[in-house]
């Protein structure tokens, strides 16, 4: 069982997003702000993010940016879940790299069941 | 810095699909919802009758923003616009009302705040109630992502100002200024988060109901309701005919 933070700012899509990763034995904090989602990862320890790109209030490449600027959490792998096609965004190849994201997951053509693979396949790569 | 791409080629876009873009990435959001809700119905068995429910619910969200987008355009079409005295009280009532289910799911309360008399105003019933509506959604989406210290009330509210009456919906939402609505004008359909401050999403909602408003010779603005920010339309009353 791992610790997952969930970053994803819809009310109804972080529910579901949540009881899909419970059902998968892993425990979830939720979160629906940048802010919060870093006072999160301060306070517990935390295996893996999954992260919504377009966020309320701040940006999340700026949200990724400042998570990885802390040393101790430069371990912890990072899983982008969101609207935005990974076509769309404007980063290329080296700048995923160097904010080290291991999975990009585009919302409309993920289901529950693949998020859920996807977590188990990235932890099992990046034992805690 | 790197940054999202959320700018589409401006010659690729006009003033007449700008409009038609937002509510296009706007949808996205309802029908991901019904597909997830429907898997997690499947996962969890026992939810399925919940899940039921809370599909139809969005399904009936993205149907009335669709229904709002196209009576904009409709209205567009039809000169003169079929206006007529109009109850600001009455529509924000049953706008209260058809919001109801979507707030509560949201985890977010309504209040309907109209307090004395209110004299009628020239608009067009069916277009100011789909504009209340459409904006009220992008409200309640909103309130459910934001900070709050308690549970977030989103007000349904109309006031007296110099002689006309206001009307719209108001919530604890900082940032919200008639300068980051003016931006946000300029940039929707442009822009996959044109109200970054109070919103994750495309906020399509705010622009076809000021579409709407705009067929009523007024539009929406950065409005004060007591310790409130909110978007509302500014009405002059009418003494066509008095309502009891």
């Amino acid at each position: 069982m791992a610790r997952v933070l969930l970053l994803e700012p819809d009310f109804q899509l972080g529910s579901m997003y949540q009881q899909a990763l419970k059902t998968g034995g892993h425990e979830v904090l939720w979160q629906r702000t940048a802010q919060d989602a870093l006072h999160d990862v301060d306070k517990s320890g935390i295996d893996i993010v999954i992260t919504e790109l377009q966020l309320a209030l701040h940006n999340g490449i700026e949200f990724l940016y400042e998570f990885r600027s802390y040393h101790e959490w430069k371990h912890i792998p990072i899983l982008v879940l969101s609207h935005v096609s990974p076509e769309q965004t404007a980063i290329g190849r080296s700048l995923w790299e160097h904010i080290k994201i291991t999975a990009y997951h585009y919302k409309p053509r993920t289901k529950l069941a693949d998020l859920i693979e996807s977590v188990d396949k990235v932890l099992a790569l990046n034992p805690a | 810095m790197a940054h999202l791409q959320n700018e589409q080629k401006s010659d690729a876009i006009t003033p007449e699909n700008r409009l038609l873009l937002a509510l296009a990435e706007n949808l996205k959001l309802p029908l991901l919802q019904i597909a997830r809700r429907a898997e997690l119905g499947q996962i969890k068995p026992r939810q399925a009758g919940q899940a039921i429910k809370d599909i139809e619910l969005t399904a009936d969200a993205a149907l009335q923003l669709l229904d709002s987008y196209l009576l904009s355009l409709n209205l567009a079409n039809e000169i003169p616009a079929a206006l007529e005295p109009v109850s600001v009280p009455a529509v924000l009532a049953e706008t209260a009302q058809k919001l109801e289910g979507l707030a509560k799911r949201y985890n977010c309360s309504l209040e309907l705040q109209v307090k004395g008399r209110y004299e009628p105003v020239i608009a067009h019933a069916g277009g100011l109630k789909s504009a209340l509506t459409s904006l009220g959604m992008v409200f309640i989406e909103a309130q459910s992502v934001l900070p709050h210290k308690k549970p977030a009330t989103i007000q349904l509210a109309a006031h007296h100002s110099r002689g006309r009456i206001v009307a719209g919906l108001f919530a604890d939402v900082e940032g919200l200024s008639a300068d980051m609505y003016r931006r946000a004008r300029t940039l929707y359909g442009k822009s996959r988060q044109p109200l970054t401050q109070m919103s994750a999403g495309a906020g399509a909602g705010v622009f076809i109901a000021d579409s709407l408003l705009s067929k009523m010779a007024t539009n929406l603005r950065v409005a004060h309701h007591h310790k409130l920010s909110g978007l509302a339309a500014t009405f002059a009353p009418t003494s066509q005919l008095e309502l009891i």
